[in-house]
């Protein structure tokens, strides 16, 4: 454990070092948050039915969280760590492979909490509130920074693989596809047929929906518990794929 | 004589798109506790496979080693604890400050805080690093680096040390400076198994000596009786250098060796 928080330290230690890295992660989303409210913001007024009485930046505001959480840097710094040598350095320490992978992926979860706690308050002069109040702020925080484990783990699986940069880099924007097969504009049951079917597949629908509950409702523990099912199953997934790479690892 | 080092028959297959190739083909080693070790051969040769696989930072395909007296493939912990590694690229977080690394370090050691703390400064202070130790790595000089890199291998003191090419790169002084700190790990009783591309480098610090060549050993002896094996061998009126050995054992003709082993001229 001692083990696994030093790493998890020195993650977060390179993070606020290299703090031009954060600012991708936090424009970026904020420039699609604003853009997709006033492009679609008359469209569905606060009185439309699926909004529950909110204005649409909260709808759209589970979106922009995800996307924040894809901004993976972790991977970046595991490729920079393999082609520098520190990679094998750690490999090379009696330290169980779980903590290497996860000391990583623990920081990145502690920066995209951090910024979809800003996210929120700046979708506050949108007139977005949290409708599940203090627990499903903190829930909503701890789903997103959950996320950022899995999408983090595959982007670090790729690193692993091909030890490149460019391929890494370019890893994370299978997200871009997985983002717009939710129903990220509308309701599952608005989409067309063919949409519907596709988001229904796409397991980050899931965790949207359920990002979106707790903005938007008070907790409907259904749909909150499909969200973190499917980041708990991802996220397993991804932490014993990338143990047994680093096991491998030659 | 108890070891410190063993391989019998190991070899390392890789297999790609291109094909099969065997970069290691059944090395055996022993190397005795206490002994400088020095492990030559020219690029490709098999140098580095061969350490990678010994200090469990790659798997075996086939055949057995033994580190500080453990099994690497069975208990690679075990062995871990017992091993310091410093390979060819001074393998640093940049991000870091000197002390900041060898703390994380000693910390991966199960080191406890304070512990941790107070061997990060007896090793700063050991390299000469007191005053850049709270500087961030990227602004070290090579020279630097490979010191740090050589401290934070030595966190835990490991009975055996693996020095991967620890000189590369180094201007004089550096180098001199990395031989003076093997010497005195050396005669604190640590064993160490150096591989290194400089002849006289290995001539200096070695008890014993292999040569690897296209993956197999090809010579094993100390510096003097390489030397004699080749004075006799090709009845010459004086002692040939390492180089003539070192050329003689890989079947390289100095014009042939110029372009890969830029220290045999």
């Amino acid at each position: 454990m001692t083990k696994f928080l030093a790493l998890s330290r020195r993650g977060i230690v390179e993070l606020l070092r290299a703090p031009e890295s954060l600012f991708p992660a936090v424009f970026i989303p904020l420039f699609f948050f604003v853009v997709n409210v006033g492009q679609a913001g008359k469209i569905f007024p606060s009185g439309t039915p699926f909004l529950d009485g909110q204005p649409y930046a909260a709808f759209q505001l589970p979106a922009a969280i995800l996307l924040a959480a894809s901004f993976g840097s972790a991977a970046l710094y595991l490729v920079e760590d393999i082609e520098g040598g520190y990679f094998d350095k750690l490999r090379a320490t009696p330290v169980s492979r779980t903590a290497i992978v996860l000391g990583r992926l623990t920081a990145e979860a502690a920066k995209v909490a951090a910024i979809a706690a800003v996210l929120v308050l700046a979708s506050l002069p949108f007139g977005v509130s949290i409708a599940s109040g203090p627990l499903g702020l903190f829930l909503l925080l701890l789903l997103a920074a959950s996320w950022a484990v899995v999408f983090s783990g595959f982007i670090q699986l790729i690193a692993l693989k091909s030890r490149s940069a460019a391929a890494t880099q370019s890893g994370s924007l299978v997200f871009f596809p997985l983002l717009f097969l939710t129903p990220n504009f509308v309701p599952r049951n608005l989409l067309t047929r063919p949409m519907e079917v596709a988001a229904t597949f796409n397991p980050v629908t899931y965790i949207l929906e359920a990002l979106r509950s707790l903005i938007l409702d008070d907790l409907a523990w259904a749909t909150i518990g499909r969200g973190f099912a499917v980041v708990a199953v991802a996220g397993i997934a991804m932490v014993a794929l990338n143990v047994r790479t680093i096991r491998s690892y030659d | 004589m108890a070891v410190a080092v063993e391989a019998e028959q190991l070899v390392k297959r890789f297999t790609g798109r291109s094909g099969t190739v065997d970069a290691v083909r059944g090395v055996d080693l022993q190397v005795a506790e206490g002994e400088v070790f020095g492990f030559l051969g020219p690029n490709g040769a098999g140098k580095s496979t061969t350490v990678r696989m010994l200090t469990t930072l790659m798997t075996i395909t086939s055949g057995s080693a033994r580190v500080a007296g453990v099994d690497v493939t069975a208990d690679p912990d075990a062995a871990r604890r017992g091993i310091g590694v410093a390979l060819q690229e001074a393998g640093l977080d940049p991000r870091q400050t000197g002390r900041e690394l060898l703390i994380l370090q000693a910390r991966l050691f199960s080191f406890s805080a304070s512990g941790a703390a107070e061997r990060a400064e007896q090793l700063l202070e050991l390299v000469d690093l007191v005053d850049a130790a709270d500087r961030r790595i990227k602004g070290y000089s090579g020279g630097m680096k490979r010191r740090l890199d050589l401290a934070s291998a030595l966190v835990h003191q490991p009975q055996v040390l693996f020095l991967d090419e620890p000189t590369t790169g180094l201007d004089p002084a550096s180098r001199l400076t990395v031989w003076d700190e093997m010497r005195r790990i050396n005669a604190e009783g640590t064993t160490v198994f150096l591989t290194t591309q400089y002849l006289e480098e290995a001539d200096q610090l070695c008890n014993r000596l292999a040569i690897i060549d296209d993956g197999l050993i090809v010579r094993e002896g100390t510096p003097a009786e390489l030397k004699a094996e080749l004075r006799q061998r090709q009845s010459l009126d004086r002692d040939p250098t390492l180089d003539e050995v070192f050329l003689d054992a890989t079947g390289r003709t100095r014009a042939r060796v110029a372009g890969q082993v830029q220290e045999v001229l």
